[in-house]
């Protein structure tokens, strides 16, 4: 197994940390223990779905994503923005405007990822047919989903879509175009994403099979939303005059993503929330699914809007978002560019490779051997998955124990228990 | 130990051994070794709900022995696809998974009815299942076939108005050592 140090953009506030277990408990993959009361994220295991973060009520779990200052590095500044951004503002605040307001960030360019829905969708649906013998075809464009894949269902690692995720290709094609347009040097332009959740901070800084330089830092919704209502205000006496893309906006919401790649011969499935979609990812091991050809996986509720980043509630945003789609006309798009690009291969990914976490040892014989262990263990313990040793289940402590990161002295209930029959009959001791 | 020639006549037997592992197969049920760890798991008749948690289990297990994912996808279809069968046409029964260092022997023990004709059952689009089983999604008369695909070896023997066993080998290597 490889040592490689994985990035995380979660932080653990130690001072804020009770070591309650609450992140524990609802960790999809097992990666947090409590030791010596504060928590502990182990960077292997760990696939930046954000849902300790919303299970910890004492902000001692908090998402990482870079300072907006990072921008004055570069001589030609974009922003590319997840659709997401556009289901938080009130609906007296406009497409136009909330899209201006970024350019007065600073940046000099802004773009949006709904700009290349339409292009994806064509892209997504010649792949399928052109892979009829991997089914169902999984989206790729979930961080959360690659990486889950990646350390707990390896076997699916071919069936996901190898291409670049919409915001990555944009970036592509627009540092190609404005070194063309103005003349300058690769690292003259800054590119950045701004983004609904921490996975994607993680896939800025840690891409899973890119060739090539990708973005130059990532910002949270959150982060610019303050300073981005301040422009607003002063926006709204005067709306500007600029390009929207809302019949892309689709991106944000995964089921309304699959209808659009759903026709006459490719049915796709949408799925969300990190708890569906290991279920599903499950039968889909088992060729339960095998009907479809498509699976729209996101990890969060209804899609991007549910990111941790986000300011609004999911479904309210998606509500929103579903207006716009209804309501707006789009802006051209040339999609011809982007497609001479994709010919020349340019938005390919390299294949991903497994990062098994499961395993609990490289050798068979030896992982036999502990799994045989584990079940001793595992009878001794009282099966209350109490999490008050600080592993999620009686199971991972077994787990632990076998690994030699924990020892039978760390279940609470045991040591009660002992300490009960002790005074019961003190001679015995 | 299993006796072959035992089997008693009314006892319909039906065998399937993938090319190449015939030797490894017949030495590994004439010798009948200890399993070093077994999974149990019951199959209640037509509980749809539970019907898959059996299979699940063994995936996960095997996922924490190393073994290779094509290797385990073969198991988790084959497990699936008896675990189904097995609460969809039978009284109800059990899954046994038996590990071994080079194999998983998966044992599904039902309560009846039996199997009235097996050559019959392996064909692909032939099914028995009930309308109740089928407005479920399942029954499509896949399920024997697909085992069979997936299985090293297979041995099913059931007997009409009585109990079927169907049994099913799957090496984590594929030359079988």
């Amino acid at each position: 197994m490889d040592n490689k140090k994985y990035f995380h953009a979660l932080q653990i506030l130690e001072d804020n940390c009770t070591g309650c277990t609450a992140c524990v408990r609802v960790c999809p993959t097992e990666a947090i223990r409590v030791r010596d009361r504060k928590a502990h994220i182990d960077p292997n295991r760990c696939v930046d779905c954000g849902e300790c973060i919303f299970a910890c009520q004492f902000h001692a779990i908090i998402p990482r994503s870079d300072p907006l200052d990072l921008i004055h590095n570069f001589k030609y500044k974009v922003a590319i923005i997840s659709t997401s951004y556009f289901g938080q503002f009130t609906e007296d605040i406009s497409y136009e405007v909330a899209k201006q307001a970024l350019y007065e960030l600073g940046f000099d360019d802004v773009q949006e990822e709904a700009m290349v829905t339409e292009f994806m969708v064509k892209v997504i649906q010649n792949y399928i047919r052109a892979n009829r013998d991997k089914r169902p075809i999984i989206s790729s464009n979930c961080p959360t989903v690659v990486r889950l894949i990646q350390l707990k269902y390896p076997s699916l690692l071919p069936n996901l879509f190898h291409l670049e995720a919409p915001m990555s290709i944009l970036t592509r094609y627009l540092r190609e175009k404005i070194q063309e347009e103005k003349g300058l040097k690769e690292d003259d332009i800054g590119i950045f994403l701004i983004v609904p959740c921490a996975a994607h901070v993680t896939a800025v800084h840690q891409p899973e099979g890119a060739y090539k330089h990708l973005q130059d830092g990532a910002f949270s919704i959150g982060m610019i939303y303050g300073k981005v209502r301040e422009h607003i205000k002063n926006l709204q006496n005067n709306p500007p005059q600029i390009a929207t893309y809302p019949k892309g906006l689709t991106w944000a919401l995964s089921g309304v993503q699959a209808e659009l790649v759903d026709c006459e011969d490719i049915r796709a499935l949408s799925v969300n929330g990190v708890e569906n979609v290991m279920e599903i990812l499950s039968r889909v091991e088992d060729h339960y699914l095998d009907q479809y050809d498509y699976i729209v996986m996101r990890s969060c509720t209804n899609g991007c809007v549910g990111g941790c980043f986000n300011v609004e509630n999911p479904f309210v945003a998606m509500s929103r978002i579903k207006k716009m789609i209804k309501e707006g006309e789009n802006g051209e798009v040339d999609i011809h560019e982007l497609e001479e690009l994709y010919d020349e291969g340019e938005f390919d990914v390299a294949p991903l490779t497994p990062r098994p976490i499961m395993e609990l040892d490289t050798d068979i014989k030896a992982a036999i051997r502990k799994m045989k262990q584990l079940n001793e263990i595992l009878t001794s313990l009282p099966g209350l998955n109490c999490s008050a040793c600080g592993s999620p289940s009686c199971y991972a402590l077994a787990e632990d124990i076998v690994l030699g990161k924990a020892t039978i002295e760390d279940c609470v209930v045991l040591l009660k228990r002992h300490s009960k029959e002790d005074e019961q009959d003190p001679q015995q001791k | 130990m299993r006796d072959f020639a035992a089997a008693r006549s009314e006892m319909a037997e039906y065998w399937h051994i993938r090319l190449g592992l015939e030797d490894p197969v017949k030495k590994f049920f004439s010798q009948a070794p200890e399993a070093d760890v077994t999974l149990e798991a019951d199959i209640p008749e037509k509980d749809f709900n539970s019907a898959g948690r059996g299979s699940a289990e063994v995936k996960n297990l095997l996922k924490r022995l190393g073994v290779d994912p094509e290797v385990l996808r073969r198991v988790a279809v084959a497990a699936y696809e008896a675990e189904i069968n097995v609460a969809a046409h039978s009284l109800g029964g059990s899954m046994t998974s038996n590990i071994h260092p080079e194999l998983i022997h998966m044992v599904f023990q039902d309560n009846g009815p039996g199997i009235a004709d097996i050559e019959q059952a392996m064909i692909p689009g032939f099914s028995t299942a009930d309308e109740m089983v089928r407005e479920l999604g399942f029954g499509a008369g896949l399920g024997l076939p697909n085992i069979q695909k997936n299985a090293d070896a297979l041995h099913i023997s059931s007997e009409k108005g009585d109990s079927t066993c169907l049994e099913i080998i799957i090496y984590f290597k594929n030359d079988g050592q």
